[in-house]
């Protein structure tokens, strides 16, 4: 049986993370192919509703990740990502997934390394969770 | 609905993705998806035949919607875009996959790397159906500009933009501009004068026709976006009418009041009313009204010559007791009589007075005068005019017409019937109410400004009034009401009889006066009082016997109180009939019994005899004092008008006689009245004879002024805010030692006493100016305006430009480095105004004590680059640390010390500067100061600043004894950043400085569009760095006016008006302000301004309805994405 490979849906802001992993690219740093990365303009305009949707499909862990507070570009998303990401997670335990499958980064533009670091990190720990348990098809 | 056609163009970016991804089968999975027509796989698809690919499919397989994987979105996404847009495709129905930068070049394995290829090029198939097509909108554009800050960044970006014939408003906080350039003295390298180069600039900004200069205004609200901001400005009272003031600098001379200036750092002071420094543009007064007065100043409306009573009163407070006497003496000649013997109506008047008890000016007035010894006061240089005035009557109207007269430059002459001259002061008022020496040194110091005094000269003997017509162009006739009224009763010419005037001025002029053991004194006025005292004090009991009650005295009652207190008896309600002599010196007086009847002319009620009711006393002495009239043969010799009482007659309102030239006033023409009446009487006169005797129309002088009363409202406020405090009692001699001597009964308050008592008054407890009004006397154009408010000015405009400038940084809050605490370590501004020609020193490097320094340490790096206070360079100091050195250099002889850590000369011609200050003889230690110390270790070190640092070159400490440190601290960011960023939507880096868009190629920009920043508050820079900063930044506004319009984005969020319950989230979440809830057609429902809008979704994720997206960025795209990705 081969071994068991998370699927990981990370939301990365436009202005910060995306550019990180944009430029873990140039700098050809690599990490686990298991992540699909969907760009936002920031991230605070991470729905809750879109991770439950990845969960749903079958994704095994979230990462949303943007700016630090003070790298914003429109202000004060960070603080509002951190307001949903509060609620996210208490969802996440009442639905029985866990909150150790949610991630929250802040990750800037010259902070490549760390994205690839926490993708790496995410896929080492999704492995030992095993995968989702709202995997095959269960329906939320 | 149309059907979906979609192509799919997989680039290879050569070996970049092709080395990692099967483009071939990611092509070939492509073309298998749904809705998918074309699927090509192309070597460069960013090549011109790239994109010519995607046109022609376009143009001939009707494609609608598009996608290319290859690098990021970031970087080709707008090439992709603007190919579909030339072929005829909205770009919003275009999608990226970015399978280089997120693919290719982070796997290694080229089987996963092709299958999250395809997942990519999936999910960006399954999106782009979503897709809408979206509209670029444009809006027109105000092409004025608002620059906020009026330093020289302010200035300069003002000046490029006006220059361009766009209108400006340019917003300063401060009473003028220039900024922290118009502090600086010189600038570094060049050494040319600071103000010398901005004074122009300053000048043509505030005349420029494109310029609409708004200073000591802040803004308070910024609505709107690029292209059409609202702003409203507060425009803050100056007091000050803009258009009338001349900036002549009276008011300031005037003020009485001082605090530190700010421009001067503290080292001058200025007055309430201010310009802050001689090349202020605007160039208008400022008064620095803080709040209104608490009370209605109604003292000084209650005193006839208006004494500045809140003004001197506050100095009092704050201990600058030379200048309250200068204020007193502003007004009133004689401030040390008038500190004892004035009845003080300020006193019954003062709105205090209405809390509790009022504020005992009158002793606070006495205290001032007493501090200063008037013979020692300076002779003010006047200018004689050589006009000739004379004086009859040497009393208090006559002494203060002269001295009035005499400032202004005329020739003064008084004649004093008496041997000395005074009146009523020298010879009616008791030694022990007013000591004869205090009296002297006034009138001394009247006889120092050049009048003569010619005593015992009684007008209508050896010189004739005529005589003085011919000799003087102007008569003042001040001769008082020295004569008795009689008391028309039997016995009156007795022996035993002796006038209270006559009793009074034999006591005064020294001569043997004895009075019986049983006196009796009647009358009921002052006169009447203090006879009774004198009598009093020579032994005698004393009865006084006055016709009315108690309620109609006309004496001051505390007088009344302090001969009760002596053991003085009233009888109230009995008038003499006659006195009968007997044996000897003794006698009997026989009285009648009174009863009140209606009120006389004068208000209170008439004294009515109770016939039968006759009485005898015994008395050895009776002295009448019934009241006084004038002695006026002399001026009815030569055709005076005169009363039937006895008074001349005057037009009241200029006191002209009917004889030209001929002025009369004081008690000669209203009877026996008050001090302070006649010191008013004699500044009314030599006004009217000053214009008289310049050939003006004699004006009538207002005088008048009714004291205001506080409202019930107003009392019950100000007893919150201020508690009760009991007067301060001077300390006054026990009545029984009161008795025994003709000593001054009252003494005066202590330095304590009066610092506590003047605290009580309303006035000097508030900050700021307390409107004691000597600016608007000053003032001869007449432009100072207390009924001023502030003003808000609603103006727009299309760009913003942010120059707000810094701070420096505070160094007192490094202790070690004793600022603050020792006298000579000053901060590098403080040095500057030092330097500076115009500045508190006249541009000399002096010690507090006024000595030269011998040497001087200059310490680098003061809050800047120190992990405890602000991590970066502050850029500017290690330079004008030199510039320093230099000066000291230049105009000393001390021997200087730069402590620093780095020298950082990188401009044009700093670093051959820094060759040049070297090359002086300036010596430089590397290494950070530990601290200023003043503990000496050594017997060089005695007296000496010593500072101890650590010499990195040397590796030891270092001591090194100087006499003056100057700090050079670093620029922080002010401390109103985060208001003004917030106004503006502005970012601040973490250090609180404003962030730019890009810090390398967007340098002046910032996270709003339109509102551009420049000079020190994006950073420390320097004066050529800002300039060209400030000009870059008129540039980038130009560029946007030029194009004329606004383009607005359209991935901004809208509203789905049917499912919006207008519940207000969005609008609460929003930091930009683009969603408002209004009304339409009756309908609550959110809506979005496009132009703020800056598209980040936060609304949408907070609306409970779903009504809220973003275009571009809708659930459905979103979704369709994440399920698309998830997919096997």
């Amino acid at each position: 049986m081969p071994e068991f490979e998370p699927r990981i849906i990370a939301f990365c802001c436009n202005w910060c993370t995306y550019a990180a992993a944009d430029i873990a690219g140039t700098s050809r740093i690599h990490y686990p192919v298991n992540v699909r990365i969907v760009r936002v303009m920031c991230s605070g305009m991470v729905d809750p509703m879109y991770v439950l949707k990845a969960f749903e499909k079958g994704a095994d862990g979230v990462l949303i990740a943007g700016c630090h507070e003070v790298d914003c570009h429109y202000l004060n998303g960070p603080l509002k990502c951190d307001a949903m990401f509060a609620k996210l997670k208490r969802v996440a335990n009442a639905l029985g997934l866990g909150d150790e499958r949610l991630r929250r980064e802040m990750i800037s533009t010259s902070e490549s390394p760390i994205f690839a670091q926490v993708i790496e990190q995410m896929v080492q720990q999704l492995k030992s969770l095993g995968p989702s348990p709202l995997r095959e098809g269960v329906k939320v | 609905m149309e059907e979906i056609k979609t192509g799919v163009y997989i680039c290879h970016c050569g070996l970049n993705i092709a080395g990692t991804v099967d483009v071939e089968e990611v092509a070939r999975y492509a073309g298998t998806l749904p809705s998918v027509v074309v699927a090509r796989n192309y070597q460069y698809m960013c090549s011109d035949p790239g994109q010519a690919l995607i046109k022609d499919d376009i143009r001939n397989l009707g494609l609608n919607r598009t996608v290319v994987a290859s690098c990021s979105p970031r970087m080709h996404e707008p090439t992709f875009r603007r190919a579909c847009q030339d072929a005829g495709l909205n770009p919003y129905l275009y999608e990226h996959a970015n399978i280089r930068e997120h693919c290719s070049w982070v796997h290694y394995d080229k089987q996963l790397a092709t299958g999250k290829a395809k997942d990519l090029v999936r999910a960006a198939v399954r999106r782009v159906s979503c897709n809408e097509p979206l509209e670029i909108k444009e809006r027109p554009l105000n092409s004025n500009v608002l620059v906020v800050g009026g330093g020289i960044a302010g200035i300069q970006a003002a000046l490029d933009i006006a220059n361009g014939e766009h209108k400006v408003y340019l917003v300063e906080k401060e009473p003028a501009v220039g900024g922290h350039m118009a502090q600086v003295d010189r600038t570094f390298p060049t050494l040319d004068c600071s103000e010398c180069i901005l004074t122009p600039k300053m000048t043509e900004v505030g005349q420029h026709p494109f310029i609409t200069l708004l200073a000591y205004s802040e803004i308070k609200e910024v609505l709107g976006s690029i292209g059409s901001f609202k702003a409203k400005i507060r425009k803050k009272a100056r007091y000050v009418d803009a258009i009338k003031c001349v900036g002549c600098g009276e008011c300031e001379k005037k003020c009485p009041r001082r605090t530190d200036s700010e421009f001067d750092m503290g080292l001058a002071e200025r007055g309430m009313a201010y310009i802050p420094f001689p090349q202020a543009v605007p160039h208008i007064a400022t008064i620095d009204r803080k709040e209104e007065r608490p009370c209605k100043a109604a003292c000084k409306d209650a005193c006839p010559i208006h004494m500045n009573v809140p003004g001197y009163v506050s100095l009092i407070r704050e201990g600058k007791l030379r200048e309250a006497y200068e204020l007193m003496r502003r007004t009133n000649p004689l401030p040390a009589v008038c500190g004892r013997v004035c009845f003080a109506p300020c006193e019954d008047a003062c709105n205090r007075g209405q809390m509790d008890e009022p504020v005992a000016s009158r002793a606070l007035k006495r205290f001032v005068a007493d501090q200063v010894n008037v013979d020692d006061l300076e002779i003010p240089q006047v200018t004689r005019n050589g006009k000739k005035v004379a004086i009859i009557g040497g009393g208090p109207a006559g002494l203060t017409a002269a001295h009035d007269l005499a400032l202004k430059g005329y020739e003064m002459t008084i004649f004093e019937a008496l041997p000395e001259p005074g009146g009523m002061l020298r010879y009616g008022i008791p030694q022990y109410r007013l000591p004869k020496e205090i009296l002297k040194k006034e009138i001394a110091y009247i006889e120092r400004l050049g009048v003569e005094i010619k005593t015992n000269t009684y007008i209508g003997e050896e010189t004739q009034f005529e005589d003085l017509r011919k000799s003087y162009q102007a008569l003042f006739v001040a001769t008082g009401a020295a004569e008795s009224l009689r008391l028309d009763v039997p016995g009156e010419d007795l022996p035993v009889v002796i006038q209270a005037i006559e009793f009074l001025r034999n006591m005064n002029m020294g001569k043997k006066v004895e009075v019986g053991k049983r006196v009796i004194v009647i009358g009921g006025g002052n006169t009447a009082i203090d006879a009774s005292r004198v009598a009093r004090r020579l032994g005698a009991e004393v009865r006084i016997v006055y016709r009315r009650s108690r309620q109609e005295m006309p004496a001051a009652s505390e007088e009344v109180e302090a001969a009760e207190a002596e053991g003085i008896k009233i009888e109230f309600l009995a008038a003499p009939t006659k006195i009968i002599a007997e044996a000897g010196n003794v006698s009997k007086v026989e009285f009648i019994k009174m009863k009140l009847g209606e009120p006389d002319e004068s208000g209170r009620r008439r004294p009515i005899p109770i016939i039968g009711s006759e009485f005898v006393v015994d008395s050895d002495t009776v002295i009448p004092a019934l009241g006084q009239t004038s002695d006026v043969e002399f001026a009815k010799r030569l055709g005076a008008k005169t009363s039937r009482r006895g008074m001349m007659v005057v037009n009241e309102a200029t006191l002209e006689t009917n004889i030209e030239g001929v002025f009369a006033g004081g008690d000669v023409t209203t009877g026996p009245a008050m001090v302070i009446d006649a010191i008013a009487a004699g500044k009314k006169a030599a006004q009217s004879i000053d214009e008289y005797l310049k050939g003006e129309a004699v004006s009538p002088k207002e005088n008048e002024r009714t004291p205001q009363k506080l409202s019930e409202e107003e009392v019950s406020a100000l007893k919150k805010r201020f508690p009760y405090g009991d007067r301060v009692k001077a300390e006054e001699m026990e009545p029984e030692a009161r008795i025994r001597s003709f000593q001054e009964a009252q003494r005066g308050y202590s330095t304590l006493e009066a610092q506590q008592e003047s605290g009580r008054c309303l006035a000097s407890q508030i900050e700021g100016c307390i409107e004691c009004g000597e600016c608007k006397d000053a003032c001869e154009a007449d432009a100072i305006d207390f009924s001023q408010t502030d003003q808000v000015i609603e103006l727009e405009a299309g760009t913003v430009i942010v120059a707000t400038g810094y701070d420096l940084f505070d160094p007192s809050v490094i202790a070690q480095y004793g600022y603050k605490k020792y006298d000579n370590v000053l901060t590098g501004l403080e040095f500057e105004r030092l330097t500076c020609a115009a500045g508190p020193t006249e541009g000399k490097i002096l010690l507090k004590d006024g000595r030269e320094p011998e040497s001087v340490a200059i310490i680098h790096c003061v809050g800047s680059r120190d992990q405890n206070y602000h991590e970066y360079c502050s850029r500017v100091c290690c330079m004008y640390g030199l510039k320093y050195a230099h000066l000291i250099k230049e105009n000393t002889q001390a021997a200087v010390y730069q402590m620093y850590i780095d020298m950082r000369c990188f401009g044009e011609g700093y670093e051959e500067f820094y060759r040049r200050v070297c090359d002086e003889g300036v010596n430089f230690i590397r290494g950070k100061v530990a601290k200023v110390t003043e503990v000496a270790l050594t017997e060089e070190e005695k007296g000496k600043l010593i500072v101890v640092a650590e010499d990195t070159l040397l590796g030891r400490i270092v001591r090194v004894p100087v006499d003056m440190v100057i700090l050079c601290p670093g620029l922080e960011a002010r401390s109103d950043a985060e208001d003004i960023a917030k106004l503006f939507a502005i970012n601040r880096r973490a250090d609180g400085f404003f962030l730019e868009k890009h810090v390398k190629l967007d340098p002046v920009a910032t996270a709003t569009d339109g509102v551009f920043i420049a000079g020190c508050c994006e950073g420390p820079k320097d004066i050529p760095d800002t300039v060209a900063q400030a000009s870059a930044a008129a540039g980038k506004a130009l560029s946007v006016i030029s194009r004329g319009r606004v383009v607005i984005e359209p991935t901004i969020a809208h509203v789905n008006e049917i499912l919006c319950q207008a519940c207000g989230r969005c609008e609460e979440i929003c930091d930009f302000h683009a969603p408002r809830v209004i009304s339409k057609d009756g309908v609550r429902v959110s809506s979005v301004d496009g132009a703020l809008c800056k598209g980040c979704g936060a609304c949408a994720v907070v609306c409970p309805t779903g009504a809220m997206s973003v275009s571009h960025f809708t659930r459905k795209q979103i979704n369709a994405l994440v399920e698309a990705l998830l997919e096997v």
